[in-house]
C-alpha cells in the first residue's frame, strides 16, 4: 500500500520532467535557428568588407600597380587594427609590404583579379581568417584576408547566452515540475489514503471537506459514488443473509416446539430432531461461506489471535475422539503463532477439517496436525492416511455440494472444504491439497502477524 | 418469585418461553417491541430478560446497553434467528449474559434460564474450596480429590469439572459447555463434547465418585452424591 506512492510521484515528476524538456529543446530550435542566421549575416558582413579592401587596393592598382599598393599597404599596415591581414610580396618572395612577413603555409595563391570570390578560411593561432590570396601580374603575391574574430567572439557570447538560457529553463521547468507534481501528489494522496482506509474494511471511509471544481474534484465525486454504491451492496449482502435466517429460522423454530410436545415416539422426534441440527448447520456454512466471500479483502473484525493456542484448543477438543476411533494422532504446534483472524472461524476451519478426517480415517490411520512458521506466513498442516480424495474430485473438492460417490454412507453435506476455502480467503490465507503418498493433506498458508509487542 | 420479561415479536416463541420460565416458577412479562421493552426493562425489576433481535424498532443487542444505562440489573439471554458464531461472539461483546439461537430446543432454554437465574442470586464462588461430599475441588492449585486421593486431570477436564461444579444439581447442556469450557460458538455437528465428559467422569468413577449423569436428551446433570 505505502510502496505504490513513490511509484505515484514519479509518475507524475516524469510527465513534468518530459514537458520541461519539451520546452527546452523548442527553444533550443528556435535559438539554433537564430544562431545560424547571425552567423550568416556577420560572415557576410566579413565579406562586405573583405570585398571593399580589395575594391580599393584594385582602384589603387590601376593607377600605379605594384607602387600604389606597396604604398597604400605600408600605409594600412602602420594603422593595423589587427582586424585585417595585408601581404604584398616580390617575384622572390621577399615581402615588400604588410602586417606580417612570412606568406602563411596552409594557403596558396590563386587568380590575379581583385574579386572576393574564392576566398577561403583559414586558421592562425587562435584567428580565424577569411581571406583572399593572390598572384598578380608579373608574379607579385598579393594576401588580403579580415580577421573573423569578432564573428567568432559575437557568436561566442551568443553560444553563452543560449547556454545559460537552456540552464535557467531546465531548472525552471524542474522547479515547476516539482511544483506541480508536489500538488498533484497531494491530492492523490489524499485518494490513496481513503483507498487504503477502505481496504482495510472501513467501508464507509469519505474524504472530509468540499469538493474542489476540477478534475480532482470529479475523481474524488467518482470514488465517493463507487464507494457508496459498495457499501450499499455490502450492507444488502448483509441484510438478505439475516433475513434469510430470520425468515427461514422462525417457522424451524415453531416445528421444534412442536416437536417438544409429541410424546411416545422418543426415538422419531430424536430423529427429527437430528435432521432439522443437520439442516440448520448447513445452512448455518451457506450463510457464513457467503458472509466470508462478501468480507473477503476486507480486513475488517479481525484481531490478533493466537493460532497456536487456538489449533491446540481444537486439536485437544477432538483428540479423544480421535483415539477412540482408534487414529494415530499427533499435533505438532509451534506455541505463539499469531494471525489476524476471527477465532471462531479458524476453529470452524480446524473443526472440519479434523472432523472430516476422523470421519473417513478407519482404525490404524495417522492423523497428524502441524503448525510451523514458513517465512511470513503460518503453514498449517492437516493431513491423514485416510482413503483421501478420489482423482476425479480433486478440481472440484472445494465447490459447495461436491461430495464423493463412494460416501454417500457418511453424514456429511460437501460444504465443509467449501466453508474452509472461504474463511480461508476471508483471512487472506492461501489454501493448497499438495500431493501425498496417502491419504488427505490439506495446507494453508495464514498471513503471519508480525510481533510487535 | 422471581420476573423474567420476554421481548419477542413472535407469539409462538413467545409462548414456548413463558411456558419453560413458568416451570421454573418465575413470573413473565410480554412485550413485542423493541421500544415497549426497553421501557418494561427499565422500569420494573426482572431477574432474566430474554431479548431477541430482529425486532419491530430494531436489533435487541443494540439496546443492551441502553437497558443497562436504564439500571436494569437482569441477566440479559439473547434468543435469535441470527445464530451463526459471528451473530452469537457480536450479541456476548455487546453485554449479553447468554445467547442462544433459534430453533432452540425447549430443554435446552430451561438449562440456560436456570443458570441465569442461579447467576444472579449466587454471585459469590471464589473460595477456593468447592466441596460436594468427598469430592473436593481446589480451584487456585487445580486439583481433584476424591476421598483424599488425587484425581490427575487435564487442564480441560479440570475447567470441565468446574463450570459443571459452579452449576451443580442443573442440567448442563453439550452447547454450554462448548460455549463456556471451550469457547466455541457454532455447533461442530458431531457430539464431540460426550468424549470429554465420558472421561471425566470415568476417572471420578473410578475414584468413587459418581458425580456426572446424563440427563436424556438434555445433557449432563452434576450431582455428587452426598455421603
Amino acid at each position: 500500500m505505502t510502496t505504490a506512492r513513490p511509484i505515484a510521484a514519479r509518475a507524475t515528476l516524469r510527465l513534468a520532467a518530459l514537458m520541461a524538456l519539451a520546452v527546452t529543446v523548442l527553444s533550443l530550435a528556435a535559438m539554433a535557428l537564430q544562431y545560424r542566421l547571425v552567423e550568416i549575416r556577420l560572415m557576410a558582413a566579413q565579406q562586405t568588407l573583405l570585398t571593399a579592401d580589395l575594391n580599393g587596393l584594385a582602384a589603387l592598382y590601376d593607377q600605379r600597380r605594384i607602387i600604389a599598393l606597396r604604398q597604400a599597404i605600408d600605409y594600412r599596415a602602420t594603422a593595423a587594427t589587427g582586424e585585417e591581414m595585408l601581404l604584398l610580396m616580390d617575384r622572390d618572395g621577399q615581402p615588400l609590404a604588410g602586417t606580417r612577413q612570412d606568406w602563411p603555409a596552409t594557403l596558396a595563391p590563386a587568380g590575379e583579379d581583385f574579386t572576393s570570390d574564392g576566398a577561403v578560411e583559414f586558421s592562425e593561432g587562435n584567428t580565424r581568417w577569411l581571406a583572399v590570396a593572390r598572384t598578380l601580374p608579373g608574379g607579385f603575391p598579393l594576401l588580403v584576408a579580415r580577421s573573423l574574430q569578432p564573428v567568432d567572439d559575437t557568436l561566442a557570447a551568443l553560444r553563452r547566452g543560449m547556454l545559460g538560457l537552456i540552464g535557467a529553463l531546465l531548472v525552471a521547468g524542474s522547479a515547476v515540475g516539482w511544483l506541480a507534481a508536489r500538488s498533484v501528489m497531494g491530492r492523490i494522496n489524499r485518494i490513496n489514503a481513503l483507498a487504503d482506509q477502505v481496504a482495510e474494511g472501513a467501508l464507509d471511509a469519505r474524504l472530509p471537506g468540499a469538493r474542489s471544481e476540477d478534475e480532482f474534484g470529479l475523481l474524488e465525486t467518482h470514488v465517493h459514488a463507487m464507494l457508496d454504491r459498495i457499501e450499499n451492496l455490502n450492507r444488502a449482502t448483509h441484510r438478505l443473509s439475516d433475513t434469510i435466517a430470520h425468515e427461514l429460522r422462525t417457522p424451524l423454530n415453531r416445528m421444534l416446539q412442536k416437536l417438544a410436545k409429541i410424546e411416545g415416539q422418543d426415538d422419531l422426534t430424536a430423529d427429527l430432531k437430528a435432521e432439522m441440527r443437520q439442516a440448520i448447520r448447513m445452512f448455518d456454512s451457506l450463510l457464513d461461506i457467503s458472509r466470508a466471500e462478501a468480507d473477503q479483502g476486507t480486513g475488517g473484525g479481525l484481531v490478533p489471535v493466537d493460532l497456536s493456542a487456538t489449533a491446540a484448543e481444537v486439536w485437544d477438543l477432538y483428540d479423544p475422539l480421535a483415539e477412540d476411533k482408534g487414529l494415530l494422532t499427533e499435533a505438532d504446534i509451534t506455541p505463539g503463532l499469531r494471525i489476524l483472524g476471527d477465532r471462531n472461524l479458524i476453529a470452524q476451519v480446524l473443526s472440519n477439517l479434523i472432523d472430516n478426517a476422523i470421519k473417513y480415517c478407519a482404525a490404524g490411520d495417522r492423523l497428524t496436525l502441524t503448525l510451523t512458521p514458513h517465512h511470513d506466513r503460518v503453514l498449517m498442516r492437516v493431513a491423514d492416511t485416510g482413503p483421501g480424495l478420489p482423482d476425479d474430485l480433486r478440481a472440484e473438492a472445494f465447490d459447495r455440494f461436491t461430495r464423493a460417490e463412494r460416501d454417500r454412507n457418511i453424514k456429511g453435506h460437501g460444504l465443509g472444504l467449501a466453508l474452509v476455502r472461504a474463511i480461508a480467503a476471508r483471512h487472506g490465507a492461501r489454501l493448497t491439497l499438495p500431493p501425498t503418498e496417502r491419504g488427505f493433506a490439506l495446507e494453508i498458508r495464514w498471513p503471519r502477524l508480525q510481533q510487535s509487542d | 418469585m422471581d420476573r423474567i420479561l420476554i421481548i419477542e415479536d413472535d407469539p409462538e416463541t413467545a409462548a414456548a418461553v413463558r411456558h419453560e420460565a413458568e416451570a421454573l416458577g418465575c413470573a413473565t412479562d410480554h412485550r413485542d417491541t423493541l421500544a415497549a421493552g426497553v421501557e418494561a426493562a427499565t422500569t420494573g425489576q426482572y431477574k432474566v430478560i430474554v431479548l431477541d433481535r430482529m425486532l419491530p424498532g430494531g436489533d435487541g443487542v443494540d439496546a443492551i446497553a441502553r437497558i443497562r444505562a436504564g439500571g436494569s440489573t437482569a441477566m440479559i439471554l439473547v434468543l435469535s434467528a441470527l445464530g451463526r458464531a459471528a451473530n452469537r461472539v457480536e450479541g456476548l461483546e455487546k453485554g449479553a449474559d447468554d445467547y442462544l439461537p433459534k430453533p432452540f430446543e425447549p430443554e435446552e432454554l430451561r438449562a440456560r434460564l436456570r443458570a441465569l437465574l442461579r447467576r444472579g442470586t449466587i454471585q459469590v464462588l471464589d473460595n477456593d474450596l468447592l466441596a460436594f461430599g468427598e469430592l473436593e475441588i481446589r480451584l487456585k492449585a487445580r486439583t481433584v480429590h476424591v476421598k483424599r486421593n488425587h484425581v490427575p486431570t487435564s487442564p480441560k477436564e479440570f475447567d470441565l469439572i468446574t463450570y459443571f461444579a459452579r452449576n451443580a444439581g442443573q442440567v448442563v447442556t453439550r452447547m454450554q459447555l462448548l460455549e463456556n469450557v471451550w469457547n466455541l460458538h457454532f455447533d461442530p455437528g458431531t457430539n464431540v463434547v460426550d468424549v470429554h465428559v465420558g472421561r471425566l467422569r470415568r476417572k471420578l468413577e473410578e475414584a468413587g465418585a459418581t458425580a456426572i449423569q446424563t440427563a436424556r436428551g438434555e445433557g449432563y446433570i452434576f450431582a455428587p452424591l452426598s455421603a
